[in-house]
């Protein structure tokens, strides 16, 4: 029990200690100091506008995040339990599908959800802006779901190469509960966590890509204005983009500064979020990778 | 006569990894330590031989801070007139320096009967091999484990021969120097190290599992009794305790087993398999006879426990494989309980029908065989049992090979914090609990102390009891050629 505690103590303090737990913090702390600057100095609209497509880009990334590790453990094991069982035609067949979806660049995909969740607006089948989010999130996650499937694979494929694959086979135990419970979740939940933070940070970058892009209209009914309001379409609104270009300015009058910070806010928040999430997003990436030595 | 005494206390950031008080090693002696893997042998001869880093463990011998350790006078004088033969010898090994360089290295140069040392170490290979061997860099050529180990040997011995008798210091410590030598070249290890040390009187701490060292030295080496000192390293009440181990209790264990193995048996026959397999381009043929001349099939009669030998290297582990479908093979024939079983029986069918049904096997390497991020209890998580194991019947079970320690709190505990005795129990267990008409240990006794041992072949009695039929490998012959009947033994070779 004394033993258990000191480990569990140690524990503690190394996370305490990692770059990552620090990162996140910062994140936090950005992002809070941001909110109350917002809250003095920013006009209500605005404020509210910021706060909505924070949120909004919050919840898709989280649901990108858990629809990607769904699709990617089910491509993964799948593709594995195929390849090991007697239907060859099946795997290949499979794995050319998947290899199509690879050589699809993501923003394509993504592109391509984004004139599907158009066409869907047009026909009124979906009409709330949380079913909006999750067509997103759905578009973005097929787009990187196979980052996931991808190390799902590596991982089974590096511990089919050790005994203890066989011997647990040779013990009768099911080669679904070894490849999904001793493989995946004792031994490779450090790796999938890692990803998943980094499809988070992707999720970030594919939304505010594809929100310029479609910022010029998909169609003469349905535009940014038709979506919900995320981060990356409140970035490519007029205001915002007039907010940015306020900075330059600062090239011939640096005391122009102090205005920027309270009168160009909204453009300034929004890409602060944007450019401040990706950072600590990859910070918080690495240090996870160092502190579980996944490399 | 003097001893050697130590207090060794190692402990790491998380746990306590050692602490034995009164670590005793008689001067000029042989002493032969047992003990189950991972209890602490091979970390105390390391800090005894001053090669633990002090930054990553906080060590403390004979009261004395390890860093004062490493500066004292009897460590200087250890280093100069001592050696130490790693239990992993690739760690021990420079990969860039050929063997035969590294065997005439710094104070080995002097010796100028190193081809003897060689010669006898390599006993049954041509010399022409030898010296193939001995021009290669341990990267990237690999030679195998038992040629390391052999190369550390004649290294040891090489120094052994330098060193002025009764010399202060000369403390040879050997770590499982034998562990991937057959019989005949641990032999052969054995008389080489009889003949330094009458020779030169120096201290010698043998640590090892292979109890029928016991039986050699022994027989072979009846005058040195007093010379020869059996101890075991095990935990009592929670704590490491260095006890004597008498000759007597391994000797007069092996001698009454010899009485079971003319226990009567069933005649039905389990499971054939035809003598010859190929797999990877290689051909493997099973005979009743070492020397290879008729193949015949591998038969398993009900009650029966079959003997499989080879040297090392040549498949057994891989034959076993095969016969469990985990391997495919490019020719088998196997009937199973009236079942035929080839090279082109789907994987499907080994999956429903044999593994963990019909038959099971234990692997050799519980470090490997178990996933290391389990807990112990999950270790019985998901075997084909009529009714899946509560905390309860996991107690049960374990009971049957550990003493102690089976509380709440255990069933806990990762795989990755046991030791590598329990380890193996638990590997053993796993498969024990199962009740198909076949089990294959490959090694067993692998990393066991004497109780353990004792425990898992009464535990294969018993099933040998109720009908079961058991195939083991192992390199403890003494046990296992008490065990089985000569009719049961078989051997395996590879056709060139």
């Amino acid at each position: 029990m004394v033993i258990d505690s000191a480990v569990n103590r140690t524990r503690l303090r190394r996370i305490a200690d990692g770059s990552d737990a620090r990162w996140l913090m910062v994140w936090i702390a950005g992002l809070l100091v941001l909110w109350i600057w917002d809250a003095i100095f920013l006009n209500a609209p605005a404020f509210d506008a910021v706060q909505t497509s924070f949120l909004n880009s919050l919840a898709t990334g989280i649901m990108v995040v858990v629809m990607a590790l769904f699709f990617g453990w089910v491509i993964g094991v799948g593709l594995h339990l195929l390849e090991r069982s007697e239907a060859r035609v099946l795997y290949d067949i499979a794995s050319f599908a998947v290899d199509i979806l690879r050589s699809v660049p993501q923003i394509i995909v993504v592109l391509i959800g984004y004139v599907l969740l158009t066409l869907l607006l047009h026909e009124g089948t979906i009409r709330s802006t949380a079913g909006q989010l999750v067509w997103i999130a759905f578009a973005i996650a097929v787009a990187v779901s196979l980052e996931v499937s991808d190390t799902v694979r590596e991982r089974i494929n590096h511990f089919r190469t050790l005994d203890f694959v066989d011997a647990m086979l040779s013990c009768g135990i099911s080669e679904t509960r070894i490849v999904n419970v001793e493989i995946l979740w004792k031994n490779s939940r450090s790796h999938l966590l890692y990803k998943l933070i980094a499809i988070f940070g992707m999720s970030v970058f594919l939304q505010c890509s594809i929100d310029f892009i479609v910022s010029v209209g998909l169609s003469t009914d349905v535009s940014l204005m038709n979506f919900p309001v995320t981060l990356g379409s409140l970035l490519a609104n007029v205001d915002s983009k007039q907010d940015i270009l306020a900075i330059s300015n600062l090239f011939t009058d640096p005391g122009y500064i102090s205005v920027i910070l309270v009168r160009h806010l909204q453009g300034i928040s929004v890409a602060f979020c944007i450019v401040f999430t990706l950072l600590c997003v990859y910070m918080i990436a690495n240090g996870f990778v160092r502190r579980h030595r996944l490399v | 006569m003097s001893d050697l005494r130590y207090d060794i206390h190692i402990a790491s950031d998380e746990r306590e990894l050692v602490a034995i008080q009164d670590f005793r090693l008689a001067e000029s002696s042989i002493t032969v330590l047992f003990g189950e893997s991972g209890i602490g042998k091979s970390l105390s001869a390391l800090a005894i031989a001053g090669l633990l880093d002090r930054d990553q463990l906080d060590i403390r011998l004979n009261g004395r801070e390890y860093r004062d350790y490493l500066r004292s006078v009897e460590l200087a004088d250890l280093r100069k007139n001592g050696f130490f033969v790693f239990q992993e010898p690739s760690s021990h090994l420079n990969p860039l320096m050929t063997l035969r360089s590294q065997l005439r290295e710094g104070a080995l140069t002097k010796v100028s009967d190193e081809e003897g040392i060689v010669r006898r170490l390599w006993r049954h290979s041509p010399s022409s091999h030898v010296n193939e061997i001995l021009s290669v860099y341990p990267k990237p050529y690999r030679p195998s484990g038992g040629e390391k180990q052999r190369i550390l040997a004649a290294m040891a011995f090489k120094k052994m021969s330098t060193t002025p008798a009764s010399a202060k210091g000369a403390l040879f410590i050997f770590d499982e120097p034998t562990g991937n030598l057959d019989n005949q070249l641990r032999d052969e290890f054995l008389d080489l190290l009889v003949e330094n040390f009458r020779s030169r009187h120096c201290t010698v701490l043998l640590i090892t599992h292979d109890y029928s060292m016991i039986s050699r030295f022994t027989t072979s080496y009846a005058d040195l009794a007093h010379k020869i000192y059996y101890k075991e390293l095990g935990l009592e009440r929670g704590r490491l305790q260095l006890r004597e181990f008498l000759p007597s209790a391994y000797l007069g264990w092996v001698k009454a087993q010899k009485a079971h193995a003319l226990a009567e048996r069933g005649e039905s026959t389990l499971m054939k398999l035809q003598p010859n397999v190929r797999i990877f381009g290689r051909a493997l043929k099973v005979t009743r006879h070492p020397a290879g001349r008729k193949p015949e099939p591998l038969s398993m009669a009900k009650g029966s426990l079959v003997y499989l030998k080879a040297p090392s290297g040549v498949g057994k582990t891989t034959l076993v494989k095969i016969m469990m479908g985990l391997l495919q093979a490019e020719e088998l024939s196997m009937v199973l309980e009236g079942v035929e079983y080839t090279q082109r029986t789907l994987r499907q069918v080994w999956s429903t029908h044999v593994w963990g049904r019909q038959m099971a096997m234990v692997f050799q390497h519980a470090d490997e065989a178990l996933n290391q991020n389990a807990r112990v209890k999950d270790v019985f998580a998901g075997l084909p049992l009529k009714t899946p194991m509560n905390e309860a019947a996991i107690t049960r079970t374990l009971s049957q090979l550990f003493d102690d320690e089976l509380d709440r709190e255990f069933l806990r505990k990762p795989v990755k914090y046991l030791s590598g005795g329990q380890k193996q129990r638990l590997n053993l267990l796993r498969s024990m609990v199962l009740d198909t008409d076949i089990l294959i240990l490959d090694e067993p006794l692998n990393g066991l102390d004497f109780q353990s041992s004792v425990k898992v072949l009464a535990n294969v009695e018993d099933k040998l009891r109720r009908g079961k039929s058991v195939l083991v490998i192992s390199h403890n012959e003494e046990i296992f050629d008490a065990l089985t009947m000569p009719e049961d033994v078989y051997y395996l070779h590879e056709i060139t």
